[in-house]
């Protein structure tokens, strides 16, 4: 079939890419990994419930938090157990908010989610002696699949072995995701966005669905969060800011929310263009303004909405 | 004591005066076109910025000093121009999710950004002079109050009196009132939707522009003061009930009074205080004090 | 969902193609103005935008100015000095930016790093990355202890309390005995936190006998300080210690002088250089102690390269330059000084980037405060600057006189030597 080669491709493509030898570039494919990853549980939330969250970056930072707690206080550098805790984590975390937010639509669920995502990030800020507050908490090089790679330095790492882990992250987490959204689960969220109240006659608990999409999509931010400390080498209660749960959105609609591989293009496009417009001029937040205003005006089913005739109509 | 504790209140009162202000203008362009502008806290700067520039000049070309208030009311006021520039842009999708609308005036949150720094540069502006004293000091106990703390106060006071009587009496105020409520049956009755949207929005951007200007005579224009007042008004508007002036008021009062008595007594919980101020409310009373029926 | 994955994948192949593009007009950009077949590239990470920006700015005019004498005068050894400009923001992407410095500009060196956050992300990353930093600011206690106690390629600032230490002393020196009350007022973040520790250690070193009645924490970006002036108001401290560093401290002194406060209580801003500018005759009051760090820019001993560049910085920017500048113009000058050095000691070649490293250790230049040079740990010595206000000028600002200059070996611990510990076998 045309669209698995395709698919296929694109992978082979993402593959080759540290063989090109642009190091930097390589290394850039890195946070888009791990953004593709918690894109994928926004749109969950987004795309299939039709609830958007303004408070994403806290999942975000609760996996990117775990990394450093269990690396440099702990001292455990498996990455397999990070990611395990990073889930557990956002689980954890997930129910109580979850549990809040869920109760409310539209704007209060947005403006409730970023309530909380400062609330996060204001506890990681004052409380000092636990988190390194505005210094943050550094994260130490993981060993993957037990294996510690002594003979590479960083870059070596983060454009060598972590860069096959990170893209085989995503891979798996596509394909988590599509059967989630392919189940019966994603299939009555889709239909709760469509009618709510529909649904619920049809038997469908809305509430209860919709919180499943929370926790999963909290799963899908916080593996996503410790893929992206690493890289940085260290973590900071800006991962948090409201501001940052602006940017995710910004990348979901720049990819297409009503596609399923909208969020990947998303972070791509947001990540690479991001560079290139910082190096362009010292004023990208206007351009970044404009480029956003522009999305939401003229292409609010983002790059996906231009190459997928089969649109949804209207939002 | 009892004197300290009154200039502790008297500062948080002020405080609230100026988020009263900017979350009106909040409140009002929510209730009727049920947008959350983001980039209130944007108008908010540019006020601040435009009224130091504002009497800058006005001093400079000859006014006499104690005239400065009413050129910072002016500057406001006039500042308000942007608002049918922008509503324009925001009137491009008002058929689409509210969250579309919350997310275009995010990007206006970072246009802003770089639009005032290109403008008046990355330094603190600070009017000089002495003009923040001009009008006096009363005796509080161990410190004296500006008169001019006072005049915003009331200043603030009469604009929401102001408000009331406009929604209330007059006629585009009643029309408002009937938009904010069921908007199809009021175009239904023949009201004229984008004039309503219009001049809403730019009352709405005067309020915070102006909210800027008379604040900035007793603190300072900088970079990110717009990011920081957006999460206040936040609570103020999660407090009061979205769409609600009384809720604005009320709300205003609340998280200016209540963040005055924290910072002079648990310090500590300045940081946090305001976020779990908003969370109690959303998960205790989520409609806020004062919400409307169809909020 | 069904979807065109050929079309996912030709809309990917041509955003690539399309950037890759971009990446090329930039490189072609950037190839240098003059006919110079192999010009020097430093990278630089200033901060422009939010409540840091006014520092950034100071710090990249100091830089410039300092690149332009450079390249006025030929360059180093001959190699002109080509700048990569690009911005420190968050740690994440200050780190993402540095890796493109350093990878895909690959510059010789890279300058800037002022926050703590992005200062402790970016060490790690320029030793591993081998790369030559040399920070403006940003060196914490944290930062010296924990994380990287031996850096080789790392350069960084002074001790952040170094200001907090000069105008404690001058406060026990100059108040003793006739102050009996404190308060403080710092930042909520570190650099608040360890101003303030620093001044209660040294207040009681110097037995003042203080009680410390108030201390009080602002989050960053504050803009209304009434409640914090009323709650001092409540406490009549003597002093009031404020290590307010951006547009709150304006804020503060004007607020503070409308309340009456600033008649009878004594004030101390370390970091007071920064915003001095702001500081307005009309609610300033005489005789309050203003930290100036390494440059204060009319210093009685002030250099004629110091009074060049204040004439040049007013000459270009209608205002009166702080004392960030000086901190990023002595890392270009100690960049320059230092591969100097070293390709003396080699016959006048190039230096490798271990050799110029050495050349930089101890290498001495004249800073704008006098003069600089690094110890062999990485952080430098210089000169500090504090003083008095006075409103005696011809400015709207108040400015300071006296000026009190001490020197960086009395204002932070010796290498290895624990701040605390420092403080403790001082003989006051």
């Amino acid at each position: 079939m045309k669209h698995r080669a395709a698919l296929a491709l694109a992978l082979l493509a993402m593959a080759l890419v540290p063989l090109a030898g642009r190091d930097y570039y390589t290394t850039l494919m890195l946070p888009f990994f791990a953004y593709g990853i918690a894109l994928f549980g926004l749109n969950l939330l987004f795309g299939y419930t039709g609830v958007l969250s303004f408070g994403h970056a806290l999942f975000v930072a609760v996996g990117a938090y775990t990394a450093a707690y269990l690396t440099s206080a702990f001292g455990i550098l498996h990455f397999e157990v990070i990611l395990l805790v990073a889930i557990g984590a956002a689980v954890v975390v997930a129910i109580p908010v979850g549990l809040l937010c869920i109760r409310y639509v539209k704007i209060y669920f947005g403006m409730l989610t970023l309530a909380f995502g400062m609330l996060f990030y204001s506890f990681l800020y004052k409380f000092y002696h636990l988190t390194g507050g505005d210094e943050g908490m550094r994260v130490l090089r993981p060993t993957l699949l037990g294996q510690s790679f002594p003979t590479l330095d960083k870059v070596g790492f983060l454009t060598g072995p972590y860069y096959y882990y990170s893209l085989a992250l995503l891979v798996i987490a596509t394909f988590v995701m599509w059967r989630v959204v392919r189940s019966p689960l994603g299939l009555s969220l889709r239909s709760i966005r469509e009618n709510p109240d529909k649904a619920q006659y049809v038997g469908v608990s809305v509430r209860r669905y919709r919180f499943f999409a929370f926790v999963i999509a909290a799963v899908f931010g916080a593996v996503g969060g410790a893929l992206l400390s690493i890289p940085t080498g260290l973590v900071d209660p800006l991962l948090a800011y409201w501001t940052h749960s602006g940017n995710l959105v910004f990348m979901l609609l720049l990819g297409g929310f009503t596609n399923f591989f909208g969020p990947i293009l998303g972070a791509f496009v947001f990540i690479f263009l991001q560079d290139q417009v910082m190096s362009l001029t010292q004023y990208w937040r206007l351009v970044f303004g404009a480029i956003l205003a522009v999305v939401v005006i003229f292409f609010p089913h983002g790059l996906m909405g231009l190459v997928d005739p089969r649109r949804r109509a209207g939002t | 004591m009892i004197e300290a504790a009154l200039a502790i209140v008297l500062g948080g009162v002020f405080n609230a005066a100026i988020l009263f202000l900017v979350s009106a203008g909040l409140q009002l362009v929510f209730g009727v076109q049920k947008i959350v502008n983001l980039a209130c806290g944007s108008f908010y700067a540019l006020g601040a910025y435009f009224g130091i520039s504002a009497v800058q000049w006005a001093l400079g070309a000859g006014t006499p000093r104690p005239l400065f208030l009413a050129v910072l009311l002016l500057s406001g006021v006039a500042l308000a121009a942007i608002g049918p520039v922008i509503e324009r842009l925001l009137r491009t999708i008002y058929a689409r999710d509210e969250s579309f609308q919350m997310l275009l005036t995010f990007a206006l949150v970072l246009m802003f950004e770089d639009i005032l720094r290109i403008v008046w540069g990355p330094r603190t502006h600070v009017m000089g002079g002495g003009l923040y004293t001009l009008y006096g000091q009363l005796p509080f106990g161990a410190v004296k109050i500006p008169v001019y703390n006072l005049l915003v106060i009331l200043a603030a006071l009469a604009i929401a009196i102001l408000m009331g009587l406009f929604l209330a009496r007059t006629r585009f105020g009643r029309i408002v009132r009937a938009t904010a409520e069921n908007r199809e049956m009021s175009e239904a009755l023949g009201v004229d939707m984008a004039r309503v949207y219009a001049r809403v929005f730019t009352l709405g951007t005067a309020l915070g522009t102006v909210g800027g200007a008379l604040v900035v005579t007793s603190t300072a224009a900088s970079l990110d003061m717009g990011i920081e007042l957006i999460v206040d008004a936040f609570a103020v508007v999660v407090i009061g009930g979205l769409g609600s002036m009384r809720g604005a008021f009320v709300g205003a009062l609340i998280v200016g009074v209540l963040k005055a008595v924290s910072i002079a007594t648990y310090p500590e919980l300045e940081l946090m205080a305001v976020y779990m101020i908003v969370i109690a409310v959303l998960v205790l009373r989520p409609a806020g004090l004062f919400a409307r029926a169809t909020a | 969902m069904h979807t065109t994955r050929r079309n996912f994948l030709k809309l990917t192949g041509s955003a690539a193609v399309a950037l890759g593009g971009l990446d090329a007009i930039l490189a072609a950009k950037r190839a240098p103005l003059f006919a110079q077949a192999n010009p020097v590239k430093i990278g630089v990470l200033p901060i422009k935008s939010g409540v840091a920006a006014t520092v950034g700015e100071g710090g990249m005019r100091g830089f410039q100015w300092g690149v332009d004498r450079i390249n006025a005068a030929g360059g180093i050894l001959g190699r002109k000095i080509e700048l990569f400009i690009e911005e420190e923001t968050n740690p994440k992407d200050t780190t993402e930016r540095f890796r493109k410095l350093a990878l895909q500009n690959k510059v010789d060196m890279v300058s800037g790093g002022i926050s703590s956050a992005v200062g402790l992300a970016l060490g790690p990353v320029a030793e591993e990355m081998k790369m030559i930093w040399v920070s403006w600011d940003a060196t914490t206690q944290k930062g010296i202890e924990e994380t990287m106690p031996k850096p080789k390629y790392s350069f960084r600032s002074t001790d952040n309390e170094c200001e907090a230490v000069m105008t404690s002393i001058m406060a026990a020196k100059h108040w003793k005995g006739k102050v009996k009350t404190a308060a403080g007022l710092n930042l909520d973040y570190t650099y608040g936190r360890n101003n303030w520790d620093a001044f209660q250690a040294i207040t009681k070193k110097y037995d003042m006998g203080l009680d410390y009645v108030l201390d009080l924490w602002p989050k960053i970006g504050v803009t209304d300080l009434t409640s914090h002036v009323a709650a001092i108001a409540q406490k009549k401290p003597d002093i009031v210690f404020a290590s307010l560093v951006f547009a709150e401290l304006p804020i503060f002194m004007k607020q503070a002088h409308a309340a009456g406060l600033t008649q009878t209580t004594k004030f101390i801003f370390p970091p007071a250089g920064l915003q001095h500018t702001a500081m307005k005759k009309a609610f300033t009051p005489d005789g309050i102690i203003f930290g100036h760090n390494s440059m204060y820019f009319e210093a009685p001993n002030a250099s004629p390269l110091l009074k060049q560049f204040t004439k040049d910085y007013h000459e270009k920017y209608q205002d009166y330059p702080h004392f960030e500048s000086d901190r990023a113009y002595s890392a270009i000058m100690v960049y320059k000084a230092g591969i100097e050095r070293a390709a003396k000691a080699i016959g006048g070649k190039w230096p490798t980037t271990d050799q110029i490293i050495q050349g930089m250790e101890g290498v001495e230049i004249e800073s704008f405060g006098g003069p600089f040079k690094y110890r062999e740990d990485h952080i430098p010595d210089c000169n500090f600057y504090a003083g008095f206000t006075t409103s005696k000028n011809r400015y709207d600002f108040s400015t300071i006189d006296p000026v009190e200059i001490m020197h960086t070996k009395n204002l932070q611990p010796p290498t290895g030597m624990g701040f605390f510990k420092w403080i403790e076998s001082w003989k006051a």
